[in-house]
């Protein structure tokens, strides 16, 4: 929908009445929208470019920053008429002559984009700094960018990229073959994301789609009835259909097979504030402009049970008639015998911990679209969503619509952030509906408050937990209770439940565990899946548990942790020998020289703080956590497959979902060393269920171990076949050369080959892995997991003990990750999981009704980064693709339970409740101080 | 989500501006940097039946100072005054607050006048502005009047401004010799709205004791609030340490703080406290060392 400006044409007033003339990347526009149009959407709708991105239309996010006349500004909430004769760059405005600039080839070469969404206003604002100040210093760069949040990065390779633009050589120099694992190859999809070019959930859609708007329930527990739709429609004509609970043919979903208690549209009862009733479609602008207030719904509101507690005690008050005492699900790990341990420990500690609600707070708000295709003869259902699981999505929006599975398809768009929320079901079964009933195209883009209040979160918690240990200092025995409000209803709850009791012992030996939780019903928010499924709030409470025990019986925190941590031949509180693989010793060694470089200086710090009276005051602190790689017990079994072409080049059909962890280039490296060419020979088709195999979802931090080892095996079995064709020993060398195969001594012309398939693969190698485990028993005896990853993190702080606010100073994360196949990217994870626990530690906290946007709900931003210094430990897998396991959620583990330690040290305060926002730890200071214990 | 349908006028001139707006009425808003009323307007907060954009009025974008007073004009924004260095010169603690104030998107669009119009006690300019002891320049086509910062902030979001005023102007008297300022505040995250925060300006008489006082507090009641007896308890007095503490907990008492999202009113009125006396202590410094800020 391009409008050049004719020649000649030079004032606002000959672009005619409603027109805007501007200059857009240098060359000239006319918009033919109204004048207060924002200049976000007049570009995407108007123009086309949609690299500029709209996270939440309020200019608290930042990602639709653009230059206007040379300064960053938001355009989401910026007026087109206010751009008249002015100059707008976009993100598509950087590249010259195809070629990246210097700024986007930092970002390309040290990682700076992850998945790619705050990467436009992350670009624009750093373009906006360099181009007045070629060399900054970090501290202009991190005022430069303070607006634009990004939820991946933890911003460090962002400052670096913007920081090396001045001095660096920033040209790639990519692996050779062989060589590919272990490299710090630049992402291969990084292009797209840095030149606009990617398209998100939002970023396409068929023309003449419909726009569904979803009207949703402002009580967290009521009755309602529909009024007369017909009327309705009288009076509001733009309205062109609508969905209610009546035309959903099987209205009930969630991401495991039992219970499916969530409905598509509520059928006359909602459970939470949010909850979809009814869908509108039409227009977009006339649909949205139709009053909240005229939707023809009657509702009869009911008390809302929105604590665990209450909801507990509420008998016969159930908020799903299957779930006695609104519980979802009980989980347990029972070893030894707690009660006879713990009066034979010489120091017992026991203490009450609560958690909040934590929002993904992903930057792109859930979008996408769905049609109805023919295809051979039959209508089938596309949908193109973003999402962390296409194949589940595919099989529940069949499950939805009554279809067989073959008859829907699934094709990711970009993926905007995701950290579990896009596990979950969204905006999919919805657009299908949809789609289907009214035979055409429709489209959604959640706004930023509707995604915040209809989609999952983190589980709020409340833990108790007792840990013993002897004299010398070992642990011996450790009771835990948990309960996680699940909210309305069950997503990902029983994954927290089952999860969270494996891990609660935490990365120790401990002969005597009982560990037991529940999944709460209750009428607040939905929680669900949300990096690392519970285990970042157990490992609070036992974390801070284990500085308590180390300070009981006079030995530093490090090593009281290095003498229980459970090492390779030990059992874990599940009976499951470790077999290799269990770093922490090796992570705790590697903090050893910052751990007593921080103590001093915070010691000498406050030394002479209390001299000159100041009420600054600084501690470190320490937490460890180890993690289970893949999904508690149940099949996640990844296919891969891999084919080669007459052309010479490498096909990877990779269906390991991109989220902005690197699947799209940790998959090609793995293939690239197992099947021995350089990776710069291998193209991929991404995840699409029509033309991929299933590599399960992208969660539970398994993509690099599972599909990874499907890679590894599809390449192999390609590599065999390859060498058979040629006729050559099984150890032999393979290169292609041109369209020629070369092995050992023989070559062979590809040109003459015919293809195995109509994709036109000569071969095609086939790999799947599901890792081994054995199920659990009722005291939670087996292998859940066949591998986990350990990390210990170390946290430098600094606290006002006026003002209660803590400034994180230093973060030094060490991580056992097996094989870091790409070093940038493991480095990205751990800054971006260390970014969201300080989140979760000193910040976020999601209130229904109250934090439903990204000005109230706060996530980090730069300038409340530390630095880091990652420490990445190998001990190798034996089970992983070349040793390695994951990093994803263990990244963001240990980070909380290390700052609260922290705080601690330098404050004599333990913190109890998460966030430990400035109010709550000043009042505990305040009581600390006093005496008191709050 | 777009905002609801509604006229639009680009201003030709400021008297056009003011026919327009005495013709709407109550109605009609002026559209300056649009920073607090376009996200407001995406999601329905404000829902105006129009907008006269002032935008066009590069007349109205200007620093001047002149007969002792900085005055920067209805289209001036943030991003301006914070790089003037005749506005750190003349009125540090207008320099000193702008940097708190969002972000260099928010600054490269907003105005100050824009934002003492929308009247929002959560905001540090305003707070500054009664600090700062400045008057306010309402222009309508009816005339001129002035009114000072004190007398501007009625209530939450509610200015002296009538209907057919427009704030074109405001004016801050340029600090005397022996004067010193500070700006602090709490905020959750750099560029956040502040949990609090107080404006602080002392002046020094010739012996050195108090001669004047000010100071005003963000979001520590409905208006900007003016710690009016904290200050007297200063004037013609040492300003020690006791004598700060002392004004510090008398303004701890003159705040009217509710809480919020963010924070509880009591850390709001503690930080009151705690804030005063730093920032106090820190004007008390500047102002003997002749440093203004």
């Amino acid at each position: 929908m391009n409008h050049p400006l004719e020649p000649g044409l030079k004032s606002l007033a000959e672009a005619g009445l409603g027109s805007i003339a501007l200059t857009v990347n240098g060359r000239p526009a006319l918009l033919n929208c109204a004048p207060p149009t924002r200049l976000a959407h007049a570009l995407r709708d108007e123009l086309g470019l949609t690299g500029t991105k709209i996270g939440c239309d309020a200019g608290d996010c930042g990602a639709c920053t653009v230059l206007l006349d040379g300064k960053q500004v938001c355009s989401c909430i910026t007026a087109v008429a206010q751009c008249a004769g002015r100059e707008v760059t976009t993100i598509e405005g950087l590249a010259q002559d195809g070629k990246l600039n210097r700024l986007q080839q930092a970002f390309l070469k040290y990682g700076a984009a992850q998945c790619g969404i705050c990467t436009p206003g992350m670009l624009m604002a750093a373009s906006d700094l360099l181009a007045g100040n070629a060399a900054p210093t970090q501290a202009e760069v991190e005022d430069a960018l303070g607006g634009v949040l990004c939820r991946c990065t933890g911003y460090q390779k962002i400052v670096e990229s913007v920081l090396a633009v001045a001095h660096d050589d920033l040209t790639l120099e990519p692996p050779t073959a062989g060589r590919a694992v272990g490299s710090r190859l630049a992402r291969l999809d990084g292009v797209s994301k840095l030149t606009g070019a990617e398209k998100y959930g939002a970023d396409e859609y068929p023309a003449g789609a419909l726009w569904l708007r979803v009207v949703r329930s402002p009580h967290a527990r009521a009755g309602f009835t529909l009024g007369d739709l017909d009327a309705f429609r009288r009076k509001y004509p733009q309205i062109e259909g609508f969905i209610t609970a009546a035309d959903v043919p099987e209205n009930s979903f969630c991401v495991f097979p039992v219970p499916k208690d969530q409905p598509v549209l509520a059928d006359g009862h909602v459970r939470f504030r949010g909850e979809a009733v009814l869908g509108l479609l039409g227009e977009r602008d006339a649909i949205i402009a139709i009053p909240e207030a005229e939707m023809p719904i009657t509702w009869q509101p009911r008390h809302a049970l929105t604590e665990p507690e209450e909801a507990l005690t509420a008998t016969g008050d159930l908020i799903h008639d299957f779930a006695p005492e609104n519980v979802l699900c009980r989980g347990r790990v029972v070893k030894g015998d707690v009660q006879a341990a713990f009066p034979m420990a010489a120091h017992v500690v026991e203490e009450n911990f609560r958690t909040s609600y934590v929002e993904h707070a992903y930057i792109e708000p859930e979008a996408g679209y769905a049609e109805v295709v023919s295809q051979g003869g039959q209508e089938r259902l596309r949908l193109f969503v973003c999402t962390q699981t296409p194949y589940m999505d595919k099989e529940e929006v069949a499950r939805v619509l009554k279809l067989p599975h073959d008859r829907v398809r699934v094709v990711p768009s970009a993926i905007g952030g995701g950290f579990g929320g896009k596990l979950d079901i969204s905006v999919q079964p919805l657009l299908a509906v949809a789609a289907w009933k009214l035979k055409r195209p429709v489209r959604i883009v959640y706004t930023r408050p509707e995604s915040m209040a209809s989609t999952p979160k983190r589980h709020p918690s409340r833990i108790r937990v007792r840990l013993g240990c002897d004299k010398e200092g070992k642990l011996t025995a450790m009771d835990f209770a948990g309960d996680f409000n699940t909210g309305a209803y069950a997503s990902w709850g029983s994954t927290v439940a089952n999860r969270v009791p494996i891990h609660a012992s935490g990365p120790y030996a401990l002969p005597n565990v009982r560990a037991l939780t529940r999944a709460v019903y209750t009428n607040n928010a939905i929680a669900g899946a949300f990096r690392g499924f519970g285990v970042p709030q157990a490992c609070i409470a036992t974390e801070t548990l284990m500085d308590e025990l180390a300070e009981k019986c006079g030995i530093d925190a490090l090593e009281f942790r290095y003498r229980n941590a459970i090492r390779a031949g030990d059992a874990t509180a599940c009976g499951q020998v470790l077999q290799a693989s269990a770093g922490l010793d090796q992570c705790l060694d590697a903090l050893r020289p910052a751990w007593a470089g921080a103590k001093e200086a915070s010691a000498a710090f406050n030394g002479q703080a209390i001299r000159s009276g100041s009420r600054k005051r600084r501690g470190a602190g320490l937490a460890c956590m180890w993690y289970g790689i893949g999904n508690t017990v149940i099949a996640n079994p990844s296919t891969m497959t891999i084919g080669l072409r007459a052309s010479g080049r490498v096909v990877l059909y990779n269906g390991a979902q991109e989220i902005g962890q690197g699947t799209y280039t940790i998959m090609p490296q793995i293939a690239a060393d197992a099947l021995g060419v350089p990776v710069s020979l291998i193209d991929q088709v991404h995840s699409d269920t029509d033309l991929t195999e299933d590599a399960g979802k992208s969660s539970a931090s398994r993509q690099t171990f599972v599909s990874g080892n499907a890679a590894k095996f599809a390449a192999e079995d390609l590599r065999r076949q390859l060498l058979q064709l040629a006729g050559t020993a099984a150890d032999a060398t393979l290169r292609l050369e041109g369209t020629a195969l070369i092995a050992g001594t023989s070559r062979i012309d590809l040109q003459g080959l015919t293809p195995i398939n109509e994709r036109g693969d000569l071969a095609l190698g086939s790999g799947y892995f599901n890792p081994p485990t054995v199920p659990l028993d009722a005291d939670g005896q087996g292998v859940p997991y066949a591998t986990f990853a350990f990390a210990a993190q170390l946290a430098e702080v600094e606290v006002d003990l006026d003002y209660g606010t803590v400034k994180v100073l230093h973060i030094h994360a060490a991580h056992d990750v097996g094989r870091a196949v790409n070093p940038t990217q493991v480095e990205g994870q751990i800054h971006g999981g260390i970014a969201q626990g300080l989140g979760l530690a000193l910040m976020e906290e999601y209130i229904s009704g109250k934090t439903d946007n990204l000005h109230d709900y706060l996530i980090p931003t730069v300038g409340d980064m530390p630095r880091i210094t990652t420490y990445l430990i190998e001990d190798a897998e034996p089970l992983g693709p070349y040793g390695a396991k994951g990093v994803g959620e263990p990244a963001l583990v240990p980070t909380a339970p290390a700052i609260y330690s922290a705080i601690r040290a330098a404050t004599g305060v333990r913190v109890r409740l998460a966030p430990a926002t400035p109010d709550r730890l000043k009042a505990a200071l305040k009581a600390h101080e006093a005496g008191q214990r709050l | 989500m777009k905002p609801a349908p509604f006229r639009y006028a680009a201003a030709q001139s400021l008297e056009h501006a003011l026919a327009l707006k005495a013709e709407a009425g109550e109605e009609a808003r002026f559209l300056a940097g649009g920073q607090s009323l376009i996200p407001a307007m995406n999601f329905r907060l404000a829902q105006p039946a129009m907008l006269i954009d002032l935008n066009p009025l590069d007349d109205l974008d200007y620093i001047t100072v002149d007969n002792g007073a900085l005055r920067i004009g209805a289209r001036t924004r943030y991003s301006r005054v914070e790089h003037c260095a005749e506005v750190a010169r003349w009125q540090p603690l207008l320099a000193e607050v702008l940097p708190n104030i969002a972000h260099p998107q928010i600054r490269n669009r907003g105005t100050l006048c824009g934002n003492l119009s929308n009247a929002d006690p959560a905001s540090e300019l305003p707070a500054v502005m009664l600090a700062a002891g400045a008057r306010m320049h309402a222009h309508s086509a009816g005339g001129d009047r002035w009114i000072a910062a004190a007398d501007f902030f009625i209530n939450l979001f509610e200015t002296a401004l009538q209907p057919d005023e427009m704030l074109v102007e405001i004016e801050l008297p340029a600090l005397p010799a022996r004067s010193g300022t500070c700006f602090i505040e709490v905020a959750r995250r750099p560029g956040d709205y502040a949990m609090a925060g107080v404006a602080a300006s002392l002046t020094l008489d010739a012996n050195g004791r108090c001669g004047s006082a000010s100071i005003a507090l963000c979001n520590a009641g409905p208006t900007p609030m003016a710690a009016a007896a904290a200050a007297q308890l200063l004037i013609g007095g040492v300003l020690d340490a006791e004598a700060i503490a002392a004004a510090a907990a008398q303004a701890q008492e003159e705040v009217e703080p509710n809480g919020n999202v963010h924070c509880t009113a009591d850390y709001q009125r503690h930080l009151a406290g705690v804030l005063t006396r730093r920032a106090l202590t820190s004007a008390a410094a500047r102002a003997r060392q002749g440093t203004s800020a």
